[in-house]
């Protein structure tokens, strides 16, 4: 039951935008939000909006993910976009009590919701497409440069790489300990909220011996296979930009430039 | 090339402080020459994983020396050359495995020792195929069995292509089928690649298919011979708590009972013959 969970929310394809290179994902999806929060008027968002079509559609990944991707955050856009609805001043249209809806108020509303949802919509895009080890690749290469200001980048990277590596196998265990524990009686169901998270110290407990043992495992394995670092490291996959990246570099530029034009000229 | 591996008069222990030193190993020498096959034998605490842990200086002795190749494991600037000579595969295949992905595990040894991009390409392929896990290559090792991520693990190390490689218990982890897939490869490595296989069981019938077994006994060596020769020890095997292989002691407990049949019975095959043998002596060929 437990097995069944996926790490991180991989969509895997073969399509353009799967292929494409990681950090070139990464950098475009930040300059993506830089852009939604650039665009002023509903008509910037359009741009937006057409950026999101054209691209889950090369990507293939169904559109009912978006609308998975969206639910964790339903209630920060209902909170954001009623806030907006109320206390924003300007032409009232409905009035009751202390509270007052203006005519900016709902135009700013929908045009935050519009945003936020873009927003989310872009950035799952990035992990629908991109497996978590690319994604990690990709950060460790952008990341690269730090290295001279002595951040920790090829570390940060490894421990990511052992945490995705090591979650599926800590569930497994987790899974097995809580049937253990079962076995001898312990009941993890009912109760109160205090008394199910007590009832959680006797999985914890030996999930986290375990998993300090492991450790001390991997980390003798590690050193057997020469591991001493980041440094004089070489890859066996390296990461090349071709043409997919270059055109949607080119595609996000003339968004990008949409957006401000509009900005100017409205 | 002889003496790949030499310990001469080694000592080991784990706790320096204590005022009663209790030694893991004691006065442990031994050499193993390239290309062989050489099981060593034991029960718990014995010193076996000890001693192996020696054998690619995760542990140095604190009297005696170490040499691989002829560099002494206490050269802290040659490190790398040993281990890299001696690879070293645990029991527990999940926890050696380092990427989420077969291939990218198998990748690591050589990406630690800055080998270039293509020639890694090469060398994971190779050992992947040796192992026989080549199709396997772009999956999660959390979607394989045991027997499978062990081979994984053992392609990890045979990537680097080290002359020698220490297996501590490789197949204690495994269901049956995946202690004869392992078996199979490690027996395939030192036939056919001529790797010199350590291989640290407490199986009998593994220590059987080698060609050198060693027993240990509380840190020292006990027996060090063909198997033919050390199994046919039974009593003196029994005495220090191991188990023998089952058609040596059933020819064993036959002989006591004054059956007249060859001492050094080790493979089933040979037990059915020798039986037979016996049978037909008695009662006639029917």
């Amino acid at each position: 039951m437990l097995k069944d969970i996926t790490i991180g929310q991989y969509f895997p394809g073969n399509s353009l935008i799967h292929r494409m290179d990681p950090r070139m994902k990464i950098v475009l999806t930040f300059a993506y939000i830089i852009m939604l929060f650039v665009a002023n008027s509903m008509f910037g968002l359009l741009v937006g909006i057409l950026f999101l079509i054209v691209t889950y559609g090369i990507s293939k990944v169904p559109p009912r993910m978006i609308l998975k991707s969206m639910k964790p955050i339903v209630p920060i856009i209902l909170f954001t976009a009623i806030l907006n609805m109320f206390f924003v001043s300007g032409t009232p249209i409905v009035e009751f009590w202390i509270f007052k809806i203006t005519r900016e108020g709902i135009s700013l509303a929908i045009f935050m919701l519009v945003r936020i949802v873009c927003l989310i919509a872009g950035t799952s895009l990035m992990t629908y497409t991109t497996s978590p080890i690319a994604l990690t690749d990709g950060i460790e290469r952008l990341l690269g440069p730090l290295k001279k200001i002595r951040f920790p980048v090829h570390e940060l990277a490894m421990m990511m790489t052992i945490a995705l590596r090591f979650i599926p196998t800590l569930i497994e265990e987790t899974d097995k300990i809580m049937n253990a524990q079962k076995a001898r009686g312990a009941d993890l169901e009912t109760g109160s909220l205090i008394q199910r998270a007590k009832a959680l110290i006797p999985i914890l407990i030996p999930l986290f011996v375990s998993a300090f043992r492991r450790a001390d495992e991997l980390a003798l394995a590690m050193e057997c296979r020469c591991y001493k670092g980041g440094e004089g490291r070489t890859r066996m996959k390296i990461l090349h930009m071709g043409l997919p990246d270059l055109f949607a570099a080119l595609f996000m530029t003339i968004c990008f430039a949409g957006v401000i034009v509009l900005n100017i000229l409205l | 090339m002889t003496g790949m591996i030499r310990a001469g008069h080694a000592y080991f222990t784990y706790d320096d402080e204590a005022e009663v030193i209790v030694n893991a190993l004691e006065d442990v020498s031994l050499e193993i020459s390239s290309g062989e096959f050489v099981a060593i034998l034991g029960h718990n605490g014995c010193g076996k994983s000890t001693l192996a842990k020696h054998f690619n200086a995760i542990f140095t002795p604190y009297r005696g020396d170490v040499a691989v190749n002829g560099i002494n494991t206490k050269d802290e600037d040659k490190l790398y050359d040993i281990r890299q000579n001696v690879g070293m595969v645990f029991q527990n295949p999940d926890n050696q495995i380092v990427a989420t992905i077969v291939e990218e595990d198998v990748a690591f040894a050589l990406e630690n020792l800055g080998v270039p991009p293509k020639e890694i390409r090469e060398r994971v392929d190779e050992a992947l195929r040796t192992v026989g896990m080549y199709e396997y290559r772009d999956r999660a090792p959390h979607q394989l069995s045991g027997g499978q991520k062990q081979r994984v693990a053992i392609a990890g190390i045979l990537a680097m292509k080290p002359q020698c490689i220490v297996l501590d218990e490789p197949t204690a982890m495994l269901d049956p089928k995946g202690r004869r897939e392992v078996m199979k490869t490690i027996k395939r490595l030192n036939r056919d690649e001529g790797v010199t296989v350590i291989l640290i069981t407490h199986y009998m019938d593994e220590a059987t298919q080698a060609g050198r077994v060693v027993v240990m006994d509380r840190g020292k060596i006990l027996l060090d011979d063909e198997p033919r020769r050390v199994f046919s020890q039974v009593e003196l095997l029994k005495d220090i708590g191991l188990d023998v292989p089952q058609s040596t002691e059933l020819i064993y407990e036959l002989r006591k009972a004054g059956f007249p049949l060859p001492q050094d019975i080790l493979y089933p095959e040979e037990c059915v013959d020798a039986l037979q043998k016996l049978m037909e002596g008695r009662y006639g060929n029917h």
